[in-house]
């Protein structure tokens, strides 16, 4: 069977719509009913009055610094953000904190399925079925991506070998030794894994991964070719996070995302004026409404991910709208001498042309009154040094086309820069009033 | 979608429902039967009717 649901995934576009309008409908007047800040948030709007998708522009945007606000409410640790009664929620999650205090996620028995039942749809449409036996090499903590990735394997029917507690060389041979065929993890761990693999003497593509399915960061085209290279695998991915779930997801054509409809209405915004929906092949700020997840209910969450619209059509036969991969953060976006920049764009020259980079990090500073960027290149093992320096002569003009800046190019030797299980810190920016990384 | 299907899904739900209410006293019984009903919620979000969801 090529669909999870083949009736919700073929459904007629305008028929989509109507649904996804109903269920907002619903979603908004439970919201404000049970919820502290949407009681306070959404007061005098009549959700009967929603009834197109022009009506949605008039409801606020939910962002994540209020929802820090209401958190700090009663009930502990929810506050205003629960919706419900704290004896029914079954499950505790967070967000990572990357840009400040982290939010928590109660999830009951039912929204936990609900999300799962979602994420049943990322898996199908990566191939995934029950003859797979997938390796998670994560111990997942409070952090929502693996957890819904184990439950989701198990509803699907998967074969599920957590590979939790063990250090990357152990992973390898557990691979090895299970024969796995799935592999579901970050793009930074994907590509560590397959380092580790080449210093034991194992070609990554032996390890026998058939596909695999990314979580936990943004990944750039350029990122998936260079994994499904090493592997010689099929690579997906899926775009989401702890609060609004995953949303969108790759079905095997790989090109761009389906939203996955109608668990989520999905809205791409002009950036400027954060009403205007943007046209096909244009860029836009995604705002995620999850329309069936009731005990931490969203409406209009500014997810601040930059997205890129693509064209309906399918040839998977999937009716649902698709993006192009993410582009960036509107807060990962920086200005450096006058110039916008997103690191997504250094890694996607990275990823794309030097395969002898193992890893890198971003760091922008100011000296005497200047921007400086300075790009860390460890390169892998084995590189001459004068193979080192036509690398970093070849990455600042590659760096300097891509992103019309200068850059300052430093090459680091074999494991010297961090690496990470999860969302993955390669960029910092070091100027006054810029704490972000 | 077969009309038939939703009435079978509230067929469980009216049955769960009703396990519910005769089981009280008995949290396994209790709360197997709150699980059904997490399901049929699951069930009713995913089997939607198009004539209906105006």
């Amino acid at each position: 069977m090529e669909y999870w649901n083949p009736y919700l995934e073929t459904l007629p576009k305008d028929a989509l719509t109507k649904i996804e309008l109903a269920y907002f409908r619903n979603i908004f007047s439970f919201a404000r009913e049970h919820s502290r800040l949407y009681r306070d948030k959404l007061e005098g709007i009549d959700p009967e009055e929603i009834r197109t998708m022009a009506d949605l522009k008039e409801i606020p945007l939910t962002e994540k610094e209020e929802m820090r606000r209401y958190q700090e409410m009663e009930p502990f640790p929810y506050g205003g953000l629960l919706a419900g009664d704290i004896e029914e929620v079954t499950t505790f999650r967070q967000t990572s904190g990357t840009t400040g205090k982290p939010i928590y996620v109660p999830e009951t028995y039912e929204s936990w399925q609900w999300r799962i039942e979602a994420w049943c749809h990322i898996l199908y449409m990566a191939g995934f079925r029950p003859r797979h036996r997938i390796f998670l090499p994560f111990g997942y903590n409070v952090y929502v991506a693996f957890w819904e990735a184990h439950f989701a394997s198990e509803k699907v029917g998967c074969e599920l070998v957590p590979g939790g507690a063990l250090d990357t060389k152990g992973r390898i041979h557990k691979i090895l030794e299970v024969k796995a065929d799935g592999l579901m993890n970050t793009p930074t761990y994907g590509l560590h894994i397959a380092s580790e693999a080449k210093a034991m003497g194992i070609d990554p593509a032996a390890l026998g991964i058939e596909r695999m399915l990314c979580a936990g960061e943004p990944m750039t085209t350029a990122t998936r070719t260079r994994l499904e290279e090493l592997y010689r695998c099929q690579v997906f991915d899926h775009i989401g996070g702890t609060e609004p779930c995953a949303w969108a997801a790759m079905c095997g054509e790989r090109d761009g995302l389906h939203i996955i409809e109608p668990f989520f209405l999905v809205e791409i915004l002009d950036r400027e004026t954060m009403r205007r929906e943007v046209a096909e092949g244009e860029t836009g700020v995604a705002v995620v409404t999850p329309l069936g997840r009731r005990s931490f209910p969203l409406i209009r969450f500014n997810t601040k991910d930059l997205v890129r619209k693509m064209k309906d059509v399918c040839p998977c036969g999937r009716t649902s709208f698709k993006i192009k991969e993410v582009l960036g953060r509107i807060d990962e976006i920086r200005k450096v001498r006058g110039v916008l920049f997103s690191p997504k764009t250094a890694e996607e020259v990275i990823r794309k042309d030097f395969p002898e980079i193992e890893e890198f990090e971003i760091i922008i500073e100011r000296l005497d009154l200047m921007d400086v960027i300075t790009l860390k290149a460890e390169v892998r093992a084995g590189l001459s040094v004068k193979a080192g320096e036509e690398t970093r002569s070849r990455l600042e003009n590659g760096l300097k086309i891509a992103t019309n800046l200068t850059f300052n190019v430093i090459i680091k030797p074999p494991g010297s820069l961090p690496r990470y299980l999860l969302k993955a810190k390669r960029f910092k920016d070091l100027r006054e009033g810029m704490t972000h990384e | 979608m077969n009309e038939q299907i939703r009435e079978e899904i509230q067929r469980i739900e009216a049955g769960a429902s009703n396990l519910k209410s005769l089981a009280e006293g008995n949290p396994s019984v209790v709360r197997n039967a709150e699980i059904i009903l997490s399901f049929v919620y699951i069930l009713k979000f995913i089997t939607p009717n198009t004539d209906k969801e105006a």
